[in-house]
Protein backbone atom coordinates (compact mmCIF):
# COMPACT_ATOMS: atom_id res chain seq x y z
CA UNK A 1 0.00 0.00 0.00
CA UNK A 2 1.25 3.40 -1.09
CA UNK A 3 1.68 5.73 1.88
CA UNK A 4 -1.34 7.97 2.33
CA UNK A 5 -0.38 11.62 1.70
CA UNK A 6 -0.70 13.93 4.70
CA UNK A 7 -3.33 16.69 4.53
CA UNK A 8 -1.99 20.01 3.17
CA UNK A 9 -2.89 23.70 3.34
CA UNK A 10 -3.84 23.43 7.00
CA UNK A 11 -5.11 26.81 8.17
CA UNK A 12 -7.13 28.41 10.92
CA UNK A 13 -10.18 30.58 10.39
CA UNK A 14 -10.86 32.53 13.58
CA UNK A 15 -13.50 35.19 13.88
CA UNK A 16 -15.15 36.50 17.04
CA UNK A 17 -13.60 33.79 19.20
CA UNK A 18 -14.90 30.97 16.99
CA UNK A 19 -11.96 28.98 15.68
CA UNK A 20 -12.01 26.50 12.78
CA UNK A 21 -9.22 24.34 11.43
CA UNK A 22 -9.43 23.66 7.68
CA UNK A 23 -7.32 21.69 5.22
CA UNK A 24 -7.31 20.52 1.62
CA UNK A 25 -8.91 17.14 0.94
CA UNK A 26 -6.71 14.11 0.28
CA UNK A 27 -7.99 12.52 -2.93
CA UNK A 28 -7.71 8.71 -3.28
CA UNK A 29 -9.67 7.31 -6.19
CA UNK A 30 -12.51 5.07 -5.12
CA UNK A 31 -11.82 5.56 -1.42
CA UNK A 32 -13.45 7.54 1.36
CA UNK A 33 -10.79 9.46 3.18
CA UNK A 34 -11.38 10.31 6.82
CA UNK A 35 -9.48 12.75 9.01
CA UNK A 36 -8.55 13.03 12.68
CA UNK A 37 -7.48 16.20 14.47
CA UNK A 38 -5.34 16.69 17.60
CA UNK A 39 -4.23 19.76 19.56
CA UNK A 40 -1.39 20.59 21.92
CA UNK A 41 -1.39 23.57 24.23
CA UNK A 42 1.59 25.29 25.78
CA UNK A 43 0.92 23.34 28.97
CA UNK A 44 1.26 20.04 27.08
CA UNK A 45 4.52 21.19 25.52
CA UNK A 46 6.10 22.45 28.72
CA UNK A 47 4.66 20.18 31.41
CA UNK A 48 3.22 17.05 29.80
CA UNK A 49 5.93 15.62 27.58
CA UNK A 50 4.65 17.38 24.47
CA UNK A 51 1.56 15.19 24.52
CA UNK A 52 -1.25 15.65 21.98
CA UNK A 53 -4.94 15.54 22.74
CA UNK A 54 -7.45 14.15 20.23
CA UNK A 55 -10.62 16.09 19.47
CA UNK A 56 -13.22 13.37 19.42
CA UNK A 57 -15.78 15.46 17.48
CA UNK A 58 -13.19 15.53 14.69
CA UNK A 59 -12.10 11.92 14.83
CA UNK A 60 -12.45 9.97 11.52
CA UNK A 61 -14.58 12.68 9.92
CA UNK A 62 -15.00 13.13 6.18
CA UNK A 63 -15.32 16.90 6.37
CA UNK A 64 -12.19 19.02 5.88
CA UNK A 65 -13.05 21.47 8.66
CA UNK A 66 -13.09 21.08 12.43
CA UNK A 67 -14.54 23.45 15.05
CA UNK A 68 -11.79 23.70 17.64
CA UNK A 69 -13.37 26.54 19.64
CA UNK A 70 -14.15 24.40 22.67
CA UNK A 71 -10.54 23.24 22.99
CA UNK A 72 -8.80 26.55 22.31
CA UNK A 73 -9.96 27.81 25.69
CA UNK A 74 -6.86 29.55 27.01
CA UNK A 75 -4.85 32.49 25.72
CA UNK A 76 -1.70 30.48 25.02
CA UNK A 77 -0.02 29.17 21.86
CA UNK A 78 -1.54 25.98 20.46
CA UNK A 79 -0.23 23.47 17.94
CA UNK A 80 -2.71 21.65 15.72
CA UNK A 81 -2.35 18.66 13.40
CA UNK A 82 -4.48 16.53 11.05
CA UNK A 83 -4.03 13.02 9.71
CA UNK A 84 -5.79 11.17 6.86
CA UNK A 85 -7.19 7.66 7.29
CA UNK A 86 -8.40 5.12 4.72
CA UNK A 87 -9.44 1.94 6.45
CA UNK A 88 -6.41 0.87 8.49
CA UNK A 89 -4.05 3.06 6.46
CA UNK A 90 -2.94 6.33 7.99
CA UNK A 91 -0.97 9.28 6.66
CA UNK A 92 1.70 11.20 8.47
CA UNK A 93 0.44 14.12 10.52
CA UNK A 94 0.01 17.35 8.67
CA UNK A 95 0.71 20.21 11.09
CA UNK A 96 -0.45 23.81 11.15
CA UNK A 97 2.46 26.02 10.28
CA UNK A 98 3.31 27.94 13.43
CA UNK A 99 1.23 28.28 16.56
CA UNK A 100 -2.30 29.54 16.94
CA UNK A 101 -3.17 31.88 19.81
CA UNK A 102 -6.76 33.03 20.10
CA UNK A 103 -5.52 36.52 20.82
CA UNK A 104 -5.27 36.84 17.03
CA UNK A 105 -8.95 36.20 16.41
CA UNK A 106 -10.54 38.88 14.26
CA UNK A 107 -13.24 40.86 16.05
CA UNK A 108 -16.05 42.41 14.04
CA UNK A 109 -18.12 45.38 15.20
CA UNK A 110 -21.44 44.33 16.77
CA UNK A 111 -24.78 44.52 15.00
CA UNK A 112 -26.64 47.28 16.77
CA UNK A 113 -30.04 48.95 16.55
CA UNK A 114 -30.64 52.26 18.33
CA UNK A 115 -34.18 53.06 19.43
CA UNK A 116 -35.77 56.25 20.75
CA UNK A 117 -38.81 55.36 22.83
CA UNK A 118 -40.30 58.61 24.02
CA UNK A 119 -37.47 60.40 25.84
CA UNK A 120 -35.53 57.20 26.34
CA UNK A 121 -32.44 56.17 24.39
CA UNK A 122 -32.19 52.39 24.01
CA UNK A 123 -29.97 49.97 22.13
CA UNK A 124 -30.49 46.45 20.89
CA UNK A 125 -27.28 44.40 20.53
CA UNK A 126 -26.53 41.10 18.88
CA UNK A 127 -25.85 38.24 21.30
CA UNK A 128 -22.34 37.07 20.41
CA UNK A 129 -21.86 34.57 23.22
CA UNK A 130 -20.64 34.63 26.83
CA UNK A 131 -17.11 35.76 25.97
CA UNK A 132 -18.39 39.11 24.68
CA UNK A 133 -19.23 42.38 26.36
CA UNK A 134 -20.09 45.66 24.68
CA UNK A 135 -18.80 49.16 25.14
CA UNK A 136 -21.53 51.56 24.02
CA UNK A 137 -20.71 55.24 23.47
CA UNK A 138 -23.45 57.87 23.13
CA UNK A 139 -23.47 61.63 22.83
CA UNK A 140 -25.52 64.62 21.75
CA UNK A 141 -24.78 65.35 18.12
CA UNK A 142 -22.19 68.09 17.95
CA UNK A 143 -20.99 67.45 21.49
CA UNK A 144 -18.59 64.62 20.70
CA UNK A 145 -16.32 65.84 23.50
CA UNK A 146 -18.99 64.91 26.07
CA UNK A 147 -19.31 61.30 25.03
CA UNK A 148 -20.73 58.92 27.62
CA UNK A 149 -19.96 55.21 27.94
CA UNK A 150 -21.93 52.20 29.11
CA UNK A 151 -20.51 48.66 29.42
CA UNK A 152 -23.12 46.04 28.65
CA UNK A 153 -22.07 42.67 30.06
CA UNK A 154 -25.13 40.67 29.27
CA UNK A 155 -27.15 41.12 26.17
CA UNK A 156 -30.84 40.96 27.06
CA UNK A 157 -32.80 42.48 24.18
CA UNK A 158 -33.38 46.20 24.63
CA UNK A 159 -30.86 47.88 26.94
CA UNK A 160 -31.66 51.29 28.39
CA UNK A 161 -28.87 53.81 27.89
CA UNK A 162 -30.20 57.12 29.09
CA UNK A 163 -32.96 59.70 28.91
CA UNK A 164 -32.91 62.34 26.17
CA UNK A 165 -33.92 65.95 26.03
CA UNK A 166 -36.48 66.80 23.40
CA UNK A 167 -34.93 68.35 20.30
CA UNK A 168 -31.25 67.41 19.75
CA UNK A 169 -30.15 64.23 17.98
CA UNK A 170 -28.45 61.59 20.02
CA UNK A 171 -25.80 59.38 18.39
CA UNK A 172 -24.63 55.94 19.42
CA UNK A 173 -21.86 53.55 18.42
CA UNK A 174 -20.65 50.29 19.98
CA UNK A 175 -17.69 47.94 20.00
CA UNK A 176 -17.26 44.46 21.44
CA UNK A 177 -14.78 43.68 24.22
CA UNK A 178 -13.41 40.19 24.93
CA UNK A 179 -11.90 40.11 28.41
CA UNK A 180 -10.23 36.70 27.90
CA UNK A 181 -7.91 38.23 25.32
CA UNK A 182 -8.29 41.84 26.49
CA UNK A 183 -9.10 43.12 23.01
CA UNK A 184 -11.88 45.14 21.43
CA UNK A 185 -13.41 45.28 17.96
CA UNK A 186 -13.60 48.44 15.90
CA UNK A 187 -16.72 50.56 16.42
CA UNK A 188 -19.98 49.94 14.64
CA UNK A 189 -21.52 52.51 12.33
CA UNK A 190 -22.89 55.48 14.26
CA UNK A 191 -26.67 55.65 14.48
CA UNK A 192 -28.56 58.81 15.54
CA UNK A 193 -32.09 59.22 16.84
CA UNK A 194 -34.12 61.99 18.35
CA UNK A 195 -36.62 62.03 21.18
CA UNK A 196 -40.09 63.05 20.08
CA UNK A 197 -42.84 63.20 22.61
CA UNK A 198 -44.13 59.67 22.95
CA UNK A 199 -43.24 58.33 19.48
CA UNK A 200 -40.02 56.87 18.10
CA UNK A 201 -38.07 58.79 15.51
CA UNK A 202 -35.26 57.44 13.36
CA UNK A 203 -32.53 59.67 11.94
CA UNK A 204 -29.60 57.96 10.34
CA UNK B 1 -25.85 -0.36 68.77
CA UNK B 2 -24.54 -3.30 66.76
CA UNK B 3 -24.91 -3.00 63.04
CA UNK B 4 -27.88 -4.87 61.55
CA UNK B 5 -27.60 -6.89 58.36
CA UNK B 6 -27.51 -4.48 55.50
CA UNK B 7 -29.63 -6.09 52.80
CA UNK B 8 -32.24 -3.34 52.52
CA UNK B 9 -32.18 -1.46 49.18
CA UNK B 10 -30.45 1.90 49.43
CA UNK B 11 -32.08 5.31 49.66
CA UNK B 12 -31.79 7.00 46.27
CA UNK B 13 -30.88 10.38 44.91
CA UNK B 14 -29.33 11.67 48.15
CA UNK B 15 -28.64 15.36 47.49
CA UNK B 16 -28.69 18.85 48.96
CA UNK B 17 -31.40 21.30 47.96
CA UNK B 18 -30.15 24.77 48.84
CA UNK B 19 -31.87 28.13 48.50
CA UNK B 20 -30.17 31.24 49.90
CA UNK B 21 -27.94 28.81 51.81
CA UNK B 22 -30.81 27.07 53.55
CA UNK B 23 -29.30 23.65 52.96
CA UNK B 24 -31.70 20.71 53.21
CA UNK B 25 -30.72 17.12 52.56
CA UNK B 26 -33.25 15.21 50.46
CA UNK B 27 -33.51 11.60 49.30
CA UNK B 28 -35.96 9.11 47.87
CA UNK B 29 -37.14 5.99 49.68
CA UNK B 30 -35.48 2.69 48.76
CA UNK B 31 -37.21 0.82 45.98
CA UNK B 32 -40.00 -1.56 46.91
CA UNK B 33 -39.95 -0.92 50.66
CA UNK B 34 -43.39 0.62 51.21
CA UNK B 35 -44.18 2.24 54.59
CA UNK B 36 -42.35 1.90 57.85
CA UNK B 37 -38.84 2.72 56.63
CA UNK B 38 -36.84 4.84 59.05
CA UNK B 39 -33.68 6.77 58.34
CA UNK B 40 -30.68 8.24 60.08
CA UNK B 41 -28.39 10.97 58.81
CA UNK B 42 -24.77 11.95 59.29
CA UNK B 43 -22.66 14.70 57.77
CA UNK B 44 -19.02 15.66 57.46
CA UNK B 45 -17.03 18.81 56.85
CA UNK B 46 -14.82 17.90 53.92
CA UNK B 47 -11.23 17.44 55.06
CA UNK B 48 -12.21 17.30 58.76
CA UNK B 49 -11.65 14.15 60.69
CA UNK B 50 -15.02 12.54 61.30
CA UNK B 51 -18.62 12.00 60.39
CA UNK B 52 -21.10 13.55 62.77
CA UNK B 53 -24.57 12.13 63.44
CA UNK B 54 -27.57 14.48 63.27
CA UNK B 55 -29.68 13.61 66.34
CA UNK B 56 -32.81 15.41 65.08
CA UNK B 57 -32.75 13.20 62.00
CA UNK B 58 -32.38 9.86 63.78
CA UNK B 59 -35.12 7.23 63.22
CA UNK B 60 -37.15 9.62 61.08
CA UNK B 61 -39.66 8.50 58.47
CA UNK B 62 -39.58 11.69 56.36
CA UNK B 63 -37.14 11.86 53.47
CA UNK B 64 -35.47 15.18 54.20
CA UNK B 65 -33.30 16.66 56.92
CA UNK B 66 -32.43 20.32 57.43
CA UNK B 67 -28.65 20.62 57.76
CA UNK B 68 -28.53 24.41 57.34
CA UNK B 69 -27.08 24.93 60.78
CA UNK B 70 -24.40 22.32 60.31
CA UNK B 71 -23.41 23.63 56.88
CA UNK B 72 -23.67 27.37 57.51
CA UNK B 73 -19.95 28.10 57.10
CA UNK B 74 -19.80 28.68 53.37
CA UNK B 75 -16.03 28.67 53.39
CA UNK B 76 -16.21 24.93 53.96
CA UNK B 77 -17.52 22.07 51.85
CA UNK B 78 -19.59 19.12 53.06
CA UNK B 79 -20.81 15.59 52.51
CA UNK B 80 -23.98 14.09 54.00
CA UNK B 81 -25.11 10.49 54.12
CA UNK B 82 -28.34 8.57 54.78
CA UNK B 83 -29.02 5.00 55.96
CA UNK B 84 -32.42 3.26 55.87
CA UNK B 85 -33.84 0.74 58.37
CA UNK B 86 -36.86 -1.62 58.15
CA UNK B 87 -37.77 -4.72 60.13
CA UNK B 88 -34.27 -5.33 61.44
CA UNK B 89 -32.65 -4.78 58.08
CA UNK B 90 -30.71 -1.77 56.92
CA UNK B 91 -29.22 -0.27 53.80
CA UNK B 92 -25.73 1.02 53.07
CA UNK B 93 -24.84 4.59 53.86
CA UNK B 94 -25.64 6.59 50.73
CA UNK B 95 -23.69 9.83 50.26
CA UNK B 96 -24.21 13.14 48.47
CA UNK B 97 -21.66 14.55 46.07
CA UNK B 98 -19.41 17.17 47.66
CA UNK B 99 -21.58 20.16 48.56
CA UNK B 100 -20.16 23.70 48.24
CA UNK B 101 -22.72 26.14 49.71
CA UNK B 102 -21.11 29.10 47.93
CA UNK B 103 -21.50 27.71 44.41
CA UNK B 104 -24.26 25.13 44.83
CA UNK B 105 -26.97 27.28 46.43
CA UNK B 106 -29.84 28.75 44.44
CA UNK B 107 -30.55 32.44 44.80
CA UNK B 108 -34.05 33.85 45.22
CA UNK B 109 -34.99 36.90 43.15
CA UNK B 110 -34.69 40.27 44.91
CA UNK B 111 -37.75 41.88 46.44
CA UNK B 112 -38.90 44.88 44.42
CA UNK B 113 -40.68 47.98 45.72
CA UNK B 114 -41.89 50.57 43.26
CA UNK B 115 -43.29 54.06 43.66
CA UNK B 116 -44.25 56.58 41.05
CA UNK B 117 -44.68 60.25 40.38
CA UNK B 118 -46.28 61.84 37.34
CA UNK B 119 -43.37 61.11 35.04
CA UNK B 120 -41.10 58.67 36.79
CA UNK B 121 -40.96 55.45 38.70
CA UNK B 122 -38.53 54.67 41.49
CA UNK B 123 -37.42 51.12 42.13
CA UNK B 124 -35.78 49.79 45.28
CA UNK B 125 -34.35 46.29 45.23
CA UNK B 126 -33.46 44.16 48.21
CA UNK B 127 -31.27 41.10 47.91
CA UNK B 128 -32.44 38.06 49.86
CA UNK B 129 -30.85 37.26 53.19
CA UNK B 130 -28.65 34.27 53.86
CA UNK B 131 -30.47 31.60 55.88
CA UNK B 132 -30.16 32.23 59.61
CA UNK B 133 -30.67 29.99 62.63
CA UNK B 134 -33.46 32.04 64.17
CA UNK B 135 -35.48 35.14 63.32
CA UNK B 136 -33.56 36.99 66.03
CA UNK B 137 -30.28 35.90 64.55
CA UNK B 138 -28.01 38.37 62.79
CA UNK B 139 -29.17 39.11 59.25
CA UNK B 140 -26.56 38.64 56.55
CA UNK B 141 -27.50 39.87 53.08
CA UNK B 142 -26.32 37.81 50.13
CA UNK B 143 -24.73 41.07 49.02
CA UNK B 144 -22.15 40.50 51.76
CA UNK B 145 -21.60 36.90 50.69
CA UNK B 146 -21.25 37.79 47.00
CA UNK B 147 -19.61 41.22 46.71
CA UNK B 148 -19.95 41.17 42.88
CA UNK B 149 -23.75 40.91 43.09
CA UNK B 150 -25.64 42.96 40.48
CA UNK B 151 -29.26 43.39 39.42
CA UNK B 152 -30.85 43.09 35.99
CA UNK B 153 -34.10 45.09 35.94
CA UNK B 154 -36.83 44.79 33.34
CA UNK B 155 -39.36 47.63 32.89
CA UNK B 156 -42.41 46.91 30.73
CA UNK B 157 -44.61 49.72 29.38
CA UNK B 158 -48.04 48.08 29.49
CA UNK B 159 -49.42 50.49 26.87
CA UNK B 160 -46.74 50.09 24.21
CA UNK B 161 -45.77 46.57 25.35
CA UNK B 162 -42.12 47.61 25.07
CA UNK B 163 -39.68 46.17 27.60
CA UNK B 164 -36.40 47.83 28.61
CA UNK B 165 -33.51 46.27 30.53
CA UNK B 166 -31.23 47.97 33.03
CA UNK B 167 -28.15 46.47 34.67
CA UNK B 168 -27.27 48.13 37.98
CA UNK B 169 -24.86 47.50 40.83
CA UNK B 170 -26.55 49.57 43.52
CA UNK B 171 -30.07 48.72 44.63
CA UNK B 172 -32.02 51.78 43.49
CA UNK B 173 -33.12 52.87 40.04
CA UNK B 174 -35.15 55.90 38.99
CA UNK B 175 -36.62 55.89 35.48
CA UNK B 176 -37.56 59.48 34.62
CA UNK B 177 -39.35 61.02 31.63
CA UNK B 178 -42.13 58.46 31.46
CA UNK B 179 -45.62 58.93 30.11
CA UNK B 180 -48.13 60.12 32.68
CA UNK B 181 -51.09 57.89 33.46
CA UNK B 182 -49.34 54.80 32.14
CA UNK B 183 -48.88 51.41 33.79
CA UNK B 184 -45.35 50.06 34.08
CA UNK B 185 -44.45 46.58 35.31
CA UNK B 186 -41.06 45.95 36.91
CA UNK B 187 -39.27 42.68 37.60
CA UNK B 188 -35.69 42.07 38.65
CA UNK B 189 -33.07 39.35 38.73
CA UNK B 190 -29.85 38.90 40.69
CA UNK B 191 -26.66 38.26 38.70
CA UNK B 192 -23.34 37.19 40.27
CA UNK B 193 -20.22 36.85 38.11
CA UNK B 194 -17.85 35.05 40.53
CA UNK B 195 -18.97 32.35 40.97
CA UNK B 196 -21.38 32.52 38.07
CA UNK B 197 -24.88 32.44 39.64
CA UNK B 198 -28.17 34.13 38.90
CA UNK B 199 -31.67 34.10 40.32
CA UNK B 200 -34.81 33.88 38.27
CA UNK B 201 -36.70 37.10 37.58
CA UNK B 202 -39.01 38.22 40.35
CA UNK B 203 -42.71 38.40 39.73
CA UNK B 204 -43.84 41.66 38.12
CA UNK B 205 -44.70 44.64 40.29
CA UNK B 206 -46.93 47.03 38.37
CA UNK B 207 -47.58 50.69 39.07
CA UNK B 208 -49.06 53.57 37.10
CA UNK B 209 -47.51 57.00 36.71
CA UNK B 210 -49.84 59.70 38.00
CA UNK B 211 -52.11 61.48 35.60
CA UNK B 212 -50.82 64.72 34.09
CA UNK B 213 -52.48 67.47 36.21
CA UNK B 214 -51.98 70.11 33.47
CA UNK B 215 -53.71 68.00 30.79
CA UNK C 1 -14.13 45.01 36.86
CA UNK C 2 -15.92 43.10 34.20
CA UNK C 3 -17.83 39.85 34.24
CA UNK C 4 -15.44 37.04 35.17
CA UNK C 5 -12.39 39.19 34.56
CA UNK C 6 -11.12 40.23 37.97
CA UNK C 7 -8.35 42.59 38.91
CA UNK C 8 -6.74 40.71 41.76
CA UNK C 9 -5.10 42.96 44.31
CA UNK C 10 -2.38 41.05 46.12
CA UNK C 11 -0.89 44.00 47.93
CA UNK C 12 1.29 45.81 45.34
CA UNK C 13 0.71 43.03 42.82
CA UNK C 14 -2.26 43.77 40.57
CA UNK C 15 -3.12 40.99 38.13
CA UNK C 16 -6.04 40.92 35.69
CA UNK C 17 -7.21 37.32 35.54
CA UNK C 18 -10.12 35.91 33.56
CA UNK C 19 -11.53 33.29 35.90
CA UNK C 20 -14.68 32.49 33.95
CA UNK C 21 -13.15 29.82 31.77
CA UNK C 22 -11.26 28.18 34.61
CA UNK C 23 -14.44 28.05 36.68
CA UNK C 24 -16.62 26.75 33.86
CA UNK C 25 -13.97 24.17 32.98
CA UNK C 26 -13.87 22.98 36.59
CA UNK C 27 -17.66 22.97 36.97
CA UNK C 28 -17.84 20.67 33.95
CA UNK C 29 -15.61 18.03 35.61
CA UNK C 30 -16.16 18.66 39.33
CA UNK C 31 -18.54 15.79 40.13
CA UNK C 32 -16.54 13.33 37.99
CA UNK C 33 -13.19 14.21 39.55
CA UNK C 34 -14.47 14.46 43.14
CA UNK C 35 -16.17 11.06 42.72
CA UNK C 36 -12.71 9.60 42.01
CA UNK C 37 -11.51 10.82 45.43
CA UNK C 38 -12.84 8.44 48.10
CA UNK C 39 -11.06 10.15 51.02
CA UNK C 40 -13.57 12.49 52.64
CA UNK C 41 -11.71 13.19 55.84
CA UNK C 42 -8.52 14.65 54.35
CA UNK C 43 -7.96 17.86 52.43
CA UNK C 44 -4.81 18.96 50.62
CA UNK C 45 -5.54 22.70 50.61
CA UNK C 46 -7.66 23.08 53.76
CA UNK C 47 -5.86 20.93 56.34
CA UNK C 48 -5.31 21.84 59.10
CA UNK C 49 -6.30 25.40 58.34
CA UNK C 50 -8.48 26.84 55.63
CA UNK C 51 -6.90 29.09 53.02
CA UNK C 52 -9.18 31.76 54.42
CA UNK C 53 -6.88 31.97 57.45
CA UNK C 54 -3.98 33.23 55.27
CA UNK C 55 -3.12 36.86 56.04
CA UNK C 56 -3.83 39.23 53.15
CA UNK C 57 -0.16 40.21 52.98
CA UNK C 58 0.69 36.59 52.23
CA UNK C 59 -2.05 36.00 49.67
CA UNK C 60 0.06 36.76 46.62
CA UNK C 61 2.83 34.39 47.61
CA UNK C 62 0.42 31.57 48.49
CA UNK C 63 -1.44 32.07 45.20
CA UNK C 64 1.81 32.05 43.25
CA UNK C 65 2.97 28.90 45.03
CA UNK C 66 -0.38 27.19 44.45
CA UNK C 67 -0.43 27.94 40.72
CA UNK C 68 3.06 26.45 40.43
CA UNK C 69 1.91 23.49 42.55
CA UNK C 70 -0.98 22.75 40.20
CA UNK C 71 1.26 23.11 37.12
CA UNK C 72 4.12 21.01 38.45
CA UNK C 73 2.40 18.38 40.58
CA UNK C 74 -1.29 18.13 39.81
CA UNK C 75 -2.50 18.39 36.20
CA UNK C 76 0.08 16.00 34.75
CA UNK C 77 -1.00 13.22 37.11
CA UNK C 78 -4.70 13.55 36.37
CA UNK C 79 -4.91 11.79 33.02
CA UNK C 80 -8.17 9.78 32.89
CA UNK C 81 -9.72 7.24 30.53
CA UNK C 82 -12.31 9.87 29.57
CA UNK C 83 -11.23 12.09 26.67
CA UNK C 84 -13.80 14.76 27.54
CA UNK C 85 -12.35 15.04 31.06
CA UNK C 86 -8.81 15.12 29.66
CA UNK C 87 -9.71 17.97 27.29
CA UNK C 88 -11.23 19.98 30.11
CA UNK C 89 -8.15 19.39 32.27
CA UNK C 90 -6.01 20.60 29.37
CA UNK C 91 -8.19 23.69 29.11
CA UNK C 92 -7.82 24.46 32.82
CA UNK C 93 -4.08 23.74 32.76
CA UNK C 94 -3.46 26.05 29.81
CA UNK C 95 -5.53 28.79 31.48
CA UNK C 96 -3.51 28.26 34.67
CA UNK C 97 -0.34 28.66 32.64
CA UNK C 98 -1.30 32.11 31.39
CA UNK C 99 -2.26 33.19 34.93
CA UNK C 100 0.96 31.76 36.33
CA UNK C 101 2.91 33.93 33.86
CA UNK C 102 1.23 37.05 35.19
CA UNK C 103 1.89 36.10 38.79
CA UNK C 104 5.52 35.43 37.86
CA UNK C 105 5.88 39.01 36.66
CA UNK C 106 4.79 40.22 40.11
CA UNK C 107 7.19 37.78 41.74
CA UNK C 108 10.08 38.99 39.61
CA UNK C 109 9.23 42.59 40.50
CA UNK C 110 9.32 41.66 44.19
CA UNK C 111 5.65 42.46 44.56
CA UNK C 112 4.77 38.99 45.76
CA UNK C 113 6.76 38.59 48.93
CA UNK C 114 6.71 35.36 50.88
CA UNK C 115 6.34 35.71 54.64
CA UNK C 116 6.90 33.08 57.25
CA UNK C 117 3.23 32.17 57.38
CA UNK C 118 2.80 31.61 53.66
CA UNK C 119 5.93 29.47 53.54
CA UNK C 120 4.55 27.38 56.41
CA UNK C 121 1.15 27.12 54.78
CA UNK C 122 2.60 25.95 51.49
CA UNK C 123 4.90 23.44 53.27
CA UNK C 124 1.79 21.98 54.94
CA UNK C 125 0.08 21.64 51.57
CA UNK C 126 3.08 19.70 50.23
CA UNK C 127 3.04 17.48 53.33
CA UNK C 128 -0.67 16.79 52.76
CA UNK C 129 0.06 16.06 49.09
CA UNK C 130 2.98 13.74 49.81
CA UNK C 131 0.89 11.88 52.38
CA UNK C 132 -0.95 10.18 49.53
CA UNK C 133 0.20 8.33 46.44
CA UNK C 134 0.79 10.66 43.49
CA UNK C 135 -2.38 9.91 41.52
CA UNK C 136 -4.68 10.10 44.55
CA UNK C 137 -3.02 13.32 45.70
CA UNK C 138 -3.28 14.86 42.22
CA UNK C 139 -6.94 13.87 41.75
CA UNK C 140 -7.77 15.16 45.26
CA UNK C 141 -5.98 18.45 44.55
CA UNK C 142 -7.80 18.85 41.25
CA UNK C 143 -11.10 18.15 43.02
CA UNK C 144 -10.27 20.96 45.45
CA UNK C 145 -9.74 23.56 42.71
CA UNK C 146 -12.94 25.35 43.73
CA UNK C 147 -11.51 25.79 47.23
CA UNK C 148 -8.68 27.78 45.60
CA UNK C 149 -11.00 29.66 43.21
CA UNK C 150 -13.49 30.56 45.97
CA UNK C 151 -10.63 31.77 48.16
CA UNK C 152 -9.13 33.89 45.40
Amino acid sequence: DALLPAPQNITILSTNMKHFLTWSPVIIQGETVRYSVEFQGEYEREYANESWIPICECSLITATVCNITEDISATVAYNLRVRANVGARRSEWGALKGFFNRITTSLTPPLMKVIADGYHLLVELEDMGPAFQFCVLYWKKGQESRMQQKVVKEVSSVVHLDTMEAGPDYCVKAQTYVEAINRSSSFSQTQCVRAQGGTSMWLV
Amino acid sequence: SGELCCSLPNPKNVHFESINMKNVLHWSAPEGTGDGVLYKVKYLVYGAGKWIRKPECRNISRTWCDLSSETSDYEEQYYASVKAFLNGMCSDWMETTRFNPLTDTKIDPPTVSVSSTEKSISIILTAPEKWKRSPEGESVSLLQVYPGLQYNVSVLNKKTKKRWFFSISNNTLVVPWLEPGTAYCVSAQIHITTPLLHSGFSKEYCIATLNDKTA
Amino acid sequence: LTAGNKIFHFGPCRVSISMTEIRSGFTAIKDNIQARDPIRTLSILSYPHSLHKVKSSDRCCVTHHLFNFYMDKVFKHCKTEDSYINRKISSIANSFLSVKRKLEQCHEQNKCMCGQESTEKFKQILVNYEGLNVTSAAIKSLGELDILLDWM
